[in-house]
């Protein structure tokens, strides 16, 4: 799962298998962007970007499990294969990368042979070598706190072991080397191993990195090395001088010399930053405040990239705890809510498109689907229905009952929350704030102790599947009691709905069209039985300075910081 | 006079112990804080959270915890901020501090000219327009919230007229350290600079002129006065001198404040990675390792500067009882 | 006197301040006709005889971000909306009495608090005297921002708000922040009042009286508290200036008064994020912010001047 907030990256959960397998396939159309790389400029300089904070966690490769730092990972280390480095929907093809080719699996799914090209350096001057590849998955349980070692790499022969016993790691039965070829031996048939391979967990370290988490990433092989990482200043990759570039798709020379990313200042002060071209760009983790957008639209609209997201804005209803465990209390607030407003909140129409349902549009399932709006029938939200809002508050009972709005304290975030008290004391509740700082508030809902009645959360896909988002956020298995990781916000937990969850679930591997119409269908049913108020689908919109030429999007890594010319 | 000092190291300590546990338990009081979960990243497994909470020695019991941490912070040195693990608080702190050091110093100097300026100023133009007129600028220059000034210098220089020849020498928000590029520091840091001092400046000018007037009917000022002294002289080495002493003391208070973490605000509103942004951030994380070590850092100069200013009291005025 | 002039405007402008802030219902309901804690954010007014949004959708190349409607200079919308939508000189005027209340509130508790400390303190002996002093370097040097997000933090997780016996803490309460505020300004008002007290001790009156075998608690009461109350009463508008900055500094870091109550800071919080495009929201109510403490730290001087001329009690904003 990709999120894009500081605050809830640290937090994801999601037992996914294939973390980014494939890439929302959005093309990253732009108004008024230059986002074909035909407009590319020069090498040299520094690309100089902003965040409010650093990435959060360890920065060790292995660790880490940002955007934010991934970003940065994919151009100073590679994997064997990686995702094709270039925006629009070829971004999601994998190509090899250290290795010679993409192999074809053997044995079921289970042996993978790849040949290691020769040749290719380390920043520290040193050859990469098949010993290289074994340790780096052995230090990947060694670590510890590796987040995915577990549920992802524990499909190698002998990664259970490890994670058991990290210390005494071994995997010479699962990965075995013989002079430039690595044959990786697993468990079971995998069908998503090859994007395991492709994320920065899996990228090759030198042999004799020690296994414990570093403060700087160690000597990679991309075109850029790790010199500075201060949470407190910045961080800032330069030229690795042993980069020859092997292959464009997978790993292309850069054209800035330099790129830093500096922390501390206010989102605020880095709009005014990049508009004075005193920064380049604005790391996603920190989203623009609406009332700068007009701005930036009438002064520096080349400079903007908007790119539509699967992803969804939705408050969240507690189905277990009163007044919302009551069906049409929950379909009360979902007719009473302007979706209108909220999209202007988050900045206007041509940033965020409103919904009803759980699944974002161009996706896989996706059937337009719209009951809470005047004149339903469409599947378009278009306008709020209030008199059938307050008919199903008085039917249901539950008027006069209070209501603590959960949201976090982001200036927009804040915004909606406040939209809805208002919204909930309309329509006879009695609502007041619960509005947590950023790095408490995600925990502290998705802690099932703590009974949130009504939660503001986004999610941003991992892999386009169906799956990502129904079953994840909304399936029995994601629901805990009293566990502090509990991804299913809502509580929601319906039998005969999560029966053809897991029925389009095993129909995927054989019929993936007739999967996808029973996605279709259980996407709305959940909708009717409306756990969430579902606000919108929004876009990612990325400014660059006027010296940035040749920005590219890709599905994968977002804007591809190595591809821009500052020159 | 030794004893005193005994005494006030024996009391210093034992108030930092007594925030240190005061910290430590309204942390583990305060609920929605688990601080495995962040360390042991996203979607750890079980084995993974038990691992972590094991190595960060958090299942152990309180006091135990307590210990712990207190002996990272200051033997071992090698804690590490529950937020981002590349954050060894021991260095951050060390790297901080000059951020800070910079702030306050430059504020200082400034405060320090410029309130002595109205200060002597307002005395010799008493009796004019011009006395009551310094005051009431002294007291905006009071009344103002810190970071509200800073915003709108922020407005101003950032933004509305920066493309002016007023301000279009204004660097971006940020710091550039000293050693770095001594112009480029200087340039950083003068509208922080101003921002915070004007507050000083209001406050120590109304309390130099208040003490200047006291003087002024002591005997040694007519003596100095009756000698022929030129009004000038009077005033610059006679009277000053003796106004100096609570406004040195005054400002030991203020120093040991601000270079403790206390100009936190105006760190934040201008982007400077000083000690204020460190403590304003894991405030807000809620970052144990952090906040304690902010918190022992600024009430180590705190104490230490209201210590002093009882000692240095307590050696003027024999008639203060050290308590 | 000149002085007395000044000092008497300065109490006409705080008294104007109050009674403007106090008078926010009237403003709201009959003159800008509006709820300033209800969002409006797909609301309409009315302007030169056109209907336009109040918050505004962005034109530009590419019709992108919102902006809430600028100052119109007239009745509705007199300093323009925030982000809700909602009247900012109506809030304006809420947040006055917002900060009004937790300003003065805090200040006479923590008077009250530090006054009964100080007596304690002179009375009791050295033993407390010690103890209290070491607490007032405990209060002096504990972060104030911690004790503030944690207590926040608990009360807004906390199902109920905080309950011990009879009180009652609901955590959108305006006692939260006036406790706080009041908890940290102990020591200021503490450390002279005691040494007051401790001197008014010594005179000859009052030892005269403990010869004659008057009890402490008659002592206390009778012959030093009329006292040291000058000292406190002096010291009453300079607090009340430096409360009512510390709620703003408090509510600006988001830990003060919470959504959708308003207050001066809480509002400067707001307006910082639309500081660029709508600047009004957060200058507004800065200043009032300074001519409020203006006029205390000027009310205070002359109250000073009044009381106590040879008090050289002065406390910063």
């Amino acid at each position: 799962m990709v999120r894009l907030k500081r605050s809830a990256m640290l937090w994801a959960m999601a037992v996914v298998v294939a973390v980014l397998a494939t890439g929302c396939g959005g093309s990253s159309k732009s108004k008024g962007g230059t986002t074909t790389p035909t407009a590319a400029g020069g090498k040299g300089g520094t690309l100089i970007t902003l965040a409010n904070a650093a990435p959060a966690g360890s920065p060790d490769p292995q660790v880490n499990y940002t955007l934010q730092e991934w970003q940065w990972l994919i151009l100073t280390h590679d994997g064997l294969v990686g995702y094709k480095r270039v925006s629009g929907p070829e971004g999601t093809k994998k190509v090899p990368d250290l290795a010679t080719a993409i192999p074809k699996p053997t044995d079921n799914g289970k042996t993978w042979t790849f040949t290691l090209r020769s040749g290719i350096k380390f920043s520290n001057g040193n050859t990469v070598t098949a010993n290289d590849v074994k340790a780096t998955f052995e230090r990947l349980f060694k670590i510890g706190n590796s987040p995915n070692a577990g549920s992802w790499y524990n499909v190698i022969v002998g990664g259970d072991a490890c994670v058991k016993t990290p210390k005494t790691c071994d995997l010479s039965k699962g990965i075995v080397v013989n002079g430039d070829t690595i044959t990786f031996h697993l468990t079971k048939g995998d069908p998503e191993f090859l994007d395991k391979l492709s994320v920065p967990f899996a990228y090759i370290l030198p042999a004799d990195t020690p296994a414990k988490n570093l403060n700087l990433p160690p000597a990679g092989t991309g075109p850029y090395k790790w010199v500075q990482y201060s949470p407190q200043k910045q961080m800032k990759i330069v030229r690795n001088p042993y980069f020859k570039e092997w292959s464009k798709d997978a790993q292309p020379d850069g054209l800035p010399d330099s790129i830093v990313q500096k922390f501390g200042l206010s989102v605020e002060a880095e709009v005014t930053q990049v508009e004075n071209g005193q920064a380049d760009w604005i790391a996603n983790a920190d989203s623009i405040p609406s009332d700068r957008l007009p701005e930036l639209s009438s002064k520096y609209a080349t400079q903007v990239h908007i790119t539509p997201l699967t992803a969804v804005y939705y408050f969240a209803f507690n189905v277990r705890v009163p007044p919302f465990n009551n069906l049409k209390a929950r379909q009360a607030v979902n007719y009473a809510t302007d979706r209108n407003a909220l999209v202007k909140l988050y900045g206007g129409t041509n940033v965020a498109v409103p919904t009803c349902q759980i699944l974002p549009p161009n996706f896989p399932g996706y059937k337009p689907y719209c009951p809470y709006t005047v004149n339903p029938g469409s599947g378009k939200w278009t306008g709020p229905d209030m008199a059938k809002a307050k008919q199903l508050v008085q039917q249901s009972g539950t008027k006069g009952a209070s209501v603590k709005v959960n949201s976090d304290t982001t200036e927009v975030d804040k915004a909606y929350g406040l939209y809805f008290i208002g919204l909930l004391n309309k329509l006879g509740y009695k609502a007041s704030p619960q509005f947590l700082s950023n790095d408490i508030q995600y925990p502290f809902i998705q802690n099932s102790k703590n009974k949130v009645q009504f939660a503001y959360s986004s999610w941003f896909q991992d892999y386009p599947a169906a799956s990502d988002f129904l079953d994840i956020l909304l399936g029995c298995g994601s629901f805990h009691p009293n566990s502090n990781s509990s991804p299913n916000i809502a509580e929601f937990c319906n039998k005969p709905i999560q029966a053809k969850m897991d029925q389009a679930g095993a129909m995927g591997l054989t019929d993936p069209v007739g999967a996808n119409n029973l996605w279709a269908q259980v996407d709305k049913e959940v909708t009717d039985q409306a756990p969430w108020v579902s606000m919108f689908n929004p876009k990612l919109l990325d400014f660059t300075s006027s010296r940035v030429k040749g920005f590219q999007f890709s599905p994968q890594w977002y804007f591809l910081l190595a591809q821009a010319s500052v020159k | 006079m030794a004893l005193f000092i005994v005494r006030r190291l024996i009391g210093l300590v034992a108030v930092l112990f007594a925030i240190t546990v005061l910290v430590f338990l309204i942390f583990f009081a305060t609920p929605g804080v688990d601080p495995t979960r962040s360390l042991a990243g996203r979607n750890p497994t079980p084995e993974t959270i038990a691992a972590v909470r094991h190595q960060f020695g958090l299942d152990r019991s309180k006091p135990m915890q307590y210990l712990l941490m207190m002996k990272r912070l200051f033997i071992s040195r090698d804690l590490v901020s529950y937020g981002n693990q590349a954050l060894l608080v021991v260095p951050a702190i060390a790297s901080a501090a000059p951020v800070t050091f910079s702030l306050v110093f430059g504020a200082a100097v400034i405060w320090i000219v410029f309130s002595i300026l109205t200060g002597l100023l307002a005395v010799i133009l008493k009796g004019t327009i011009f006395d009551p007129l310094l005051m009431i600028f002294a007291l905006i220059g009071i009344s103002m919230p810190v970071f509200w000034l800073g915003e709108v210098l922020n407005l101003i220089t950032q933004d509305r007229l920066h493309n002016t020849f007023l301000f279009s020498w204004v660097p971006p928000l940020g710091y550039v350290p000293l050693t770095q590029n001594p112009w480029q520091w200087f340039l950083h840091l003068v509208i922080p600079w101003i921002s915070l001092s004007v507050l000083y400046i209001g406050f120590y000018a109304r309390v130099l002129r208040a003490n200047l007037l006291d003087v002024e009917n002591e005997d040694y000022v007519r003596t100095a006065r009756a000698k022929g002294l030129s009004e000038r002289q009077v005033l610059v080495k006679h009277m000053l001198r003796t106004s100096m002493i609570t406004f040195v003391s005054l400002f030991g208070l203020d120093f040991g404040i601000l270079v403790g973490g206390g100009a936190l605000l105006t760190e934040v509103v201008f982007g400077l990675p000083g000690v204020g942004q460190l403590t304003y951030r894991s405030l807000v994380s809620l970052d144990l390792p952090v906040i304690m070590a902010t918190v022992i850092y600024g009430a180590f100069f705190i104490t230490i500067a209201s210590a002093l200013i009882d000692v240095l009291y307590a050696r003027l005025d024999p008639r203060i009882r050290p308590a | 006197m000149l002085r007395n002039r000044i000092a008497l405007s300065a109490l006409i402008l705080f008294v104007v301040i109050v009674a403007v802030s106090f008078a926010a219902p009237l403003y709201a309901h009959h003159i800008a006709h509006t709820d300033p804690f209800a969002s409006n954010i797909t609301g309409t007014t009315v302007v030169g005889g056109k209907r336009v949004d109040v918050l505004q959708q962005g034109g530009g190349t590419l019709g992108i971000g919102v902006v809430p409607i600028g100052p119109t200079w007239h009745s509705n919308f007199f300093l323009g909306a925030d982000n809700q939508g909602r009247d900012v000189a109506a809030r304006v005027l809420y947040g006055g009495r917002a900060s009004l209340e937790i300003g003065i509130g805090s200040a006479v508790l923590c008077c009250f608090i530090a006054l009964i400390l100080a007596l304690v303190a002179g009375f009791f002996g050295r033993f407390s005297d010690t103890i209290l002093s070491r607490l007032m370097d405990l209060i002096w040097a504990f972060p104030v921002y911690l004790l503030a997000i944690s207590l926040a933090t608990v009360l807004l997780t906390l199902p109920n708000g905080l309950q011990w016996g009879f009180i009652h803490v609901q955590p959108a309460s305006l006692w939260v922040p006036t406790i706080i505020i009041a908890l940290v300004y102990v020591p200021y008002v503490y450390r002279p009042v005691r040494g007051q007290v401790l001197s008014v001790r010594e005179k000859e009156y009052v030892e005269a009286a403990v010869a004659q075998g008057a009890s402490s608690l008659r002592l206390m009461f009778g012959e030093i508290l009329p006292n040291v109350v000058t000292t406190v009463i002096v010291m009453l508008p300079l607090m009340i200036a430096t409360t009512v900055l510390t709620e703003a500094a408090l509510s600006f870091l988001s830990i003060g008064v919470q959504p959708p109550k308003a207050s001066w800071g809480t509002i400067i919080d707001d307006g910082q994020a639309l500081l660029y495009s709508r600047p009004w929201v957060a200058i507004a109510p800065g200043l009032m912010i300074l001519l409020t403490v203006l006029s205390l730290n000027v009310l205070g001087d002359g109250v000073r001047d009044a009381l106590d001329p040879r008090a050289k009690l002065r406390l910063k904003g």
